[in-house]
């Protein structure tokens, strides 16, 4: 075992509120702004959040705490923190299907990302209230121009990487400083206009009153389980390789796990309130689903007062969310790829971004394939990665030694003997009946090819993954022993 | 139209356990990182667990004498209490009779 004193010489964030904010940034993403008003719209509105509040303060705050502990604990990155806690370079094949669950799942991100550049750019060319404006045919004439979506999969890919080249501090941390605070500042602002709408209270009515008996449904706990773990970016990696740039002085508990949960579901609080409103007041149905923000929700600023600068607002802000969490998820592949080979910071980001690059073509290219990607690893390759990094905690570091020896040091709030079997029991069976509900759920469905190849695909990700890794153990076994470990 | 009375419940109890609590989570995390570094600019290092915690870190230590992390643990605890007796303000609430009974734990 390796003492954590001897941390390996790497950045670290400039400030905590940095840390705050680019934790939240990452996770908030379309998960938040996008899913959560219309999951909220189709579970029942006031139901969906109190399930949806106690599961993320059950569930998802000890489990992130987790996640961020063992990234400052091994002050690696996925594969690192894998290696170091069990001792053992086939382990890493873990962290690696982490890694390759982010890079596939940030290869279809990118192209959402250019979506999101899409509509934020057009909010600034004033095209949603010119007259004639039909949102149907703009997305239509968008969606089905490959060129113009793979252009703008590009410009997200360069523009991911021109930060992420800068590093943590001067990369991340500066963008995300002035990023998050600004989309909480629009998203409050949108809010605000929507519930002086004639008709908008109707649309607080409908998300914030309860119809009790969406609580007695086992989809509406499945539904807020699955926005409770995985809009706060549980078990992605994001959280281990962002805390593994804090520095040992750093609180775990409160930043890490707290705000990081809360903070990022707020902001999904706050989209429920920017686009409820505007959804009622203008007789949009609330349970549109996906197209609620690109088709749906483009149609009302012609018809706002000042629609113009609500729009700038709200598309600004959603390609702030999901440029934020773009930096997050490809910056667990920078992290690894930098600390796992000999490339330097700058060799890594062009190497990830390019990859990414490359696999999001197709997703550029076809909506539909888009969507499968999605189906198959934010079914089944996020679950995986989860289980992976809290059994990593729970079942190899051990939750009671992992609270006692790291979690409430330096910690700003402590952390008592209950967050053990939350970490040990509850947690893990939380994911795995995520992905059981996952595969049965889908049988006897149209999906079911597709769930088939995703558990496939997964299974031969895990295979591969631990194959990779033994024979890059034997042959570092074998190599001679470096003259000194380097820095960054 | 005016909301229920379950209506503005549901959503005032929202806006406390969400946007409420980040709030005064950040606020409370920005002061005590203010804090840390002004204590570690002054002492050049400060005390790194709370009364709670060291006691269960002791107790850990002791009770799993040959567990791997064992030695880290030792000498995690020894660090807080080698800095509790050094500094003159602890971050966290130590008294001074309680630095005065703490030990170290043999390496």
């Amino acid at each position: 075992m390796e003492n954590s004193e001897s941390r390996t010489a790497r950045e670290e964030w400039g400030t905590r509120f940095g840390f705050l904010m680019a934790m939240v940034g990452a996770m908030v993403g379309a998960g938040n702004i996008w899913r959560m008003p219309f999951t909220t719209g189709q579970n029942g509105g006031g139901a969906f959040l109190i399930a949806y509040i106690i599961l993320l303060y059950v569930v998802a705050v000890p489990g992130l705490m987790a996640e961020t502990m063992i990234g400052r604990y091994t002050n690696r990155g996925v594969i690192g923190a894998f290696d170091q806690i069990v001792g053992s370079k086939r382990a890493g094949g873990l962290g690696l299907v982490v890694l390759l669950v982010n890079i596939a799942v940030m290869s279809y991100y990118a192209p959402i990302i250019g979506w999101a550049l899409y509509y934020a750019l057009h909010s600034f060319l004033m095209t949603f209230t010119q007259p004639g404006f039909e949102p149907q045919a703009f997305w239509d004439g968008f969606i089905s121009n490959p060129a113009l979506v793979i252009g703008l999969h590009t410009v997200t890919m360069a523009g991911v990487a021109g930060v992420l080249v800068f590093g943590i501090r001067r990369g991340i941390e500066r963008v995300v400083k002035w990023m998050i605070p600004l989309l909480v500042f629009a998203l409050v602002a949108v809010g605000v206009r929507g519930v002086t709408l004639p008709g908008g209270m109707e649309g607080v009515a409908f998300a914030f009153t309860p119809e009790w008996t969406y609580l007695t449904r086992g989809s509406t706990w499945v539904a807020a389980l699955s926005q409770a773990l995985f809009s706060t970016g549980l078990g992605w990696g994001i959280a281990l390789t962002y805390g593994s740039y804090l520095s040992r002085y750093d609180d775990v508990p409160l930043g890490g796990g707290m705000f990081t949960a809360i903070g990022n579901t707020s902001i999904g609080l706050l989209a429920v309130f920017a686009t409820f409103p505007i959804v009622f007041a203008f007789g949009i149905e609330p349970t549109a689903g996906s197209n609620l923000l690109f088709i749906s929700l483009a149609q009302v600023f012609p018809e706002l007062p000042g629609g113009a600068a609500w729009a700038v607002l709200f598309f600004v802000s959603f390609f702030f969310a999901t440029f934020s969490s773009g930096l997050g998820i490809t910056e667990v592949g920078v992290t690894t790829v930098s600390e796992e080979t000999r490339l330097s910071r700058s060799g890594s980001v062009v190497a990830v971004c390019g990859i990414i690059w490359l696999l999001g073509l197709p997703s550029a290219y076809s909506s539909s394939f888009l969507d499968q990607m999605d189906f198959m690893f934010g079914s089944f390759g996020f679950p995986l990665s989860t289980l992976a990094i809290i059994a990593l905690v729970a079942w190899k570091f051990g939750p009671e030694r992992a609270r006692v020896i790291d979690l409430n040091r330096n910690a700003g709030l402590y952390v008592g003997r209950w967050w053990n079997p939350v970490v040990k029991y509850v947690v893990p069976t939380v994911v795995v009946f995520i992905l059981g509900y996952g595969v049965v759920t889908s049988i006897g469905t149209e999906n079911q090819t597709l769930m088939i190849l995703g558990v496939g695909l997964m299974i031969a990700l895990l295979v591969v993954s631990t194959v990779v890794m033994s024979v890059v153990g034997d042959v570092s076994d074998s190599a001679p022993e470096p003259a000194s470990e380097g820095g960054d | 139209m005016a909301l229920s009375t379950v209506a503005w419940i549901t959503m005032i109890l929202a806006i406390l356990a969400l946007p409420g609590v980040a709030s005064v989570i950040l606020i409370k995390s920005l002061r005590t990182e203010e804090r840390k570094l002004r204590l570690l600019k002054e002492q050049g290092t400060i005390d790194s667990y709370p009364p709670r915690a060291l006691r269960e870190l002791r107790e850990w230590a002791q009770a799993n004498p040959n567990d791997p992390y064992a030695p880290e643990a030792r000498e995690r605890y020894n660090e807080c209490v080698r800095s509790l007796r050094e500094i003159d303000e602890p971050y966290y609430d130590w008294s001074d009779e309680e630095i005065a009974e703490l030990e170290t734990l043999e390496e």
